[in-house]
């Protein structure tokens, strides 16, 4: 079975390059643009791993993240963030985020983590 | 002769002569006032006697016109002596008080002090010259402290420094209580003890020797203590004697507006320092929440077109199946990526400085903290020819803190020890744990090129760095980072030997902080154990 991803900023060019590197590496990727998008792409596409940016028009990643988790429990989230505020990881990790990285991001550690995420989701974490 | 002196002015020196010549013989109008009396009373006694011995012992040998003269003579030889001392101690108790040597220096130094408005002064002062100049054993100045709401001392003569520090008079204490009583009279230990009943006089004695004093002088003004003088004598026999209180009441009346005077000043320069110290930290915390704004609004923007640089370079780099990229080209995206994660971190930093202390805080082991640091290090730099050593206590215990700036901390002294250094050399990194002091110590030096001496103030200036990419940020953080925590950072350099940064963090005020968590973290952990 493919590998699903779903990959929400409001950067599109973000999303471009990260879809790009993961298709290049043999994942179905899905693209969102804001927290409401997102939402529904969940619903539809129902990926293995969500890459969440926090700041977001509308609904923003932390809303997002906690309609994700309250629908689907087991889906990993890992949020993504221009602006390391203690304060709102802090509150990502309370709502459930499994993981979290900063901009600019590290394609290699990226790539590693989702991995791990994919893994322990076979695993049945 | 006369032109002449008018010539030359008022002979100043020849009235000197005259007045020195003269007072070889009569030195003050006491003694003039002396030799008067005496010479009265013997007349006296002399006429008296010469008149009523005639009628007593009826002889005509005492008729003889001679015999008033031959008995005046025999009174003046026999009595001259004892009346001159009698006339002297006369004079002395009312109307010349003695004053000695002592009291005439202890009397300067008052009006000394009229014009001096440093406490501290004053105080080291008087005790030392009331110490000195009366051979007392101990000799302290006491002043109140409204803050604590007792009388501390403000400086001591025979006393050890631990003491005088230690201590402390309180508002209540039986001895304030008594010389609120009494008012400016000079207590003597023994006769009050002696006239209490023994659980006062026990109470009291226990301020006395507080004070290690046999007397106390309360310095009044205007019926409000402002000080104490508490001294003890070398020898217990020692009395003082009516004129010396009479004395020394005269001594605490002069210096008391100076004290209180000086302590008013004191106080005035307390708040005055209060003042501009909450001042500066409104204007500090003031610019910090500006800055972090300005950071995070800056972070926000700028992270995301840098996510957007790097990430391509690093799809080009990492890109699987395609052809192998030119030397130049792969060069020019690490490049890229590396540069832009450079610039990340400028306002990476600013957020952390900015952000203050808000961070989560846990019990941080400062050991592991160092190792990751030092593994993210290799990633950063190559340390290929650079040894590192690594020197641990073993009694180094958890620190509560915020492992990010804990890490920061590392991360930047290391980063500037291998920066110094360059390709080749060595680095220690040492902590230590101050028992006494209850410090975290953290040493990094390394054998790196030095900081000039005319440098060695400004390193830890923002925007401070001798290096073409740096930002000159890491320090600057490390030391607020620091200072956080109630710490301090200082360097130690010379150039061409290296360099040796010193970060000294308490424990105690981390341990505070952490104390009541680890406990209720303890509590929740015995409860999921049951």
């Amino acid at each position: 079975m493919m590998k699903k991803l779903l990959i929400v900023d409001d950067e599109v060019e973000i999303c471009e390059f990260l879809k790009s590197f993961f298709e290049d590496r043999d994942y179905r990727v899905a693209v969102a643009h804001d927290g409401v998008m997102a939402f529904e792409q969940v619903g539809i596409f129902k990926p293995d791993v969500v890459l969440l940016d926090i700041q977001m028009p509308g609904l923003d990643g932390l809303q997002a993240l906690k309609k994700i988790k309250e629908k689907y429990p087991k889906m990993k989230v890992i949020m993504v963030t221009a602006v390391e505020t203690q304060e709102k990881i802090e509150e990502a990790m309370r709502l459930g985020a499994d993981n979290y990285i900063t901009k600019p991001l590290s394609l290699e550690y990226l790539e590693k983590d989702v991995q791990d995420k994919i893994e322990l989701l076979a695993k049945g974490v | 002769m006369w032109r002449r002196s008018k010539a030359h002015g008022p002979n100043i020196e020849g009235v000197f002569i005259f007045k020195r010549d003269v007072s070889f013989h009569i030195k003050t109008p006491k003694t003039i006032l002396k030799k008067v009396l005496v010479g009265l009373v013997l007349f006296f006694l002399g006429s008296l006697a010469a008149y009523l011995l005639p009628f007593l012992i009826p002889s005509a040998r005492l008729r003889h016109p001679f015999f008033p003269i031959l008995i005046m003579t025999v009174i003046f030889v026999v009595a001259y002596k004892p009346i001159e001392r009698w006339v002297k101690k006369f004079l002395e108790k009312y109307f010349f008080h003695k004053k000695t040597f002592a009291q005439m220096a202890l009397m300067d130094l008052a009006s000394d002090l009229a014009v001096n408005l440093d406490l501290q002064e004053i105080a080291n002062l008087v005790v030392n010259t009331f110490g000195e100049v009366l051979h007392l054993k101990t000799a302290a100045l006491l002043v109140p402290d409204p803050l604590q709401n007792n009388f501390e001392v403000a400086s001591a003569h025979g006393w050890t420094l631990a003491a005088s520090k230690k201590t402390h008079l309180a508002a209540d204490t039986p001895l304030l209580k008594l010389v609120h009583q009494t008012g400016p009279h000079v207590l003597v230990r023994g006769p009050i003890l002696q006239s209490l009943t023994w659980q006062e006089a026990n109470a009291l004695a226990r301020d006395f020797d507080a004070l290690q004093a046999g007397w106390v002088i309360p310095l009044f003004v205007k019926g409000e203590l402002v000080g104490l003088v508490a001294f003890g004598a070398l020898s217990p026999d020692t009395v003082f004697d009516q004129a010396d209180f009479h004395f020394f009441r005269e001594f605490a009346s002069a210096i008391a507006p100076c004290v209180h005077n000086a302590l008013i000043v004191k106080r005035l320069k307390q708040f005055n320092n209060e003042l501009q110290d909450s001042q500066s930290q409104w204007v500090q915390k003031t610019k910090l929440n500006a800055i972090e704004k300005l950071a995070a609004g800056i972070a926000h923007e700028i992270h995301n077109p840098l996510a957007i640089i790097s990430g391509k370079a690093q799809v080009l780099l990492m890109q699987k199946g395609a052809k192998q990229l030119e030397p130049n080209v792969q060069e020019s995206l690490n490049a890229i990526v590396k540069q832009t994660r450079r610039a990340a971190d400028i306002t990476r930093k600013l957020l952390m400085y900015s952000q203050g202390s808000r961070g989560p805080q846990e019990w941080v082991s400062l050991e592991k903290v160092l190792d990751e640091t030092l593994a993210l290090l290799a990633y950063q730099a190559s340390l290929d020819k650079i040894e590192i050593i690594r020197d641990i206590d073993p009694e180094l215990p958890r620190y509560y803190a915020n492992v990010q700036e804990i890490r920061e901390i590392f991360l930047n002294l290391l980063l500037n020890a291998v920066e110094a250094v360059g390709t080749e050399g060595k680095i220690s990194v040492e902590l230590k744990y101050h028992r006494d002091e209850e410090l975290v110590e953290i040493v990094c030096s390394d054998t790196g090129k030095g900081i000039p001496a005319e440098h060695l103030d400004k390193v830890f200036n923002p925007f401070y760095t001798t290096r073409h990419e740096a930002v000159g940020l890491g320090l600057f953080v490390t030391k607020q980072v620091t200072h956080r925590y109630g710490g301090s950072i200082r360097v130690e350099s010379q150039e061409g030997v290296g360099s040796m940064f010193i970060l000294q963090l308490p424990c105690a005020a981390a341990q505070k902080a952490g104390g009541e968590k680890e406990e209720a973290s303890i509590l929740s952990n015995q409860r999921t154990a049951r």
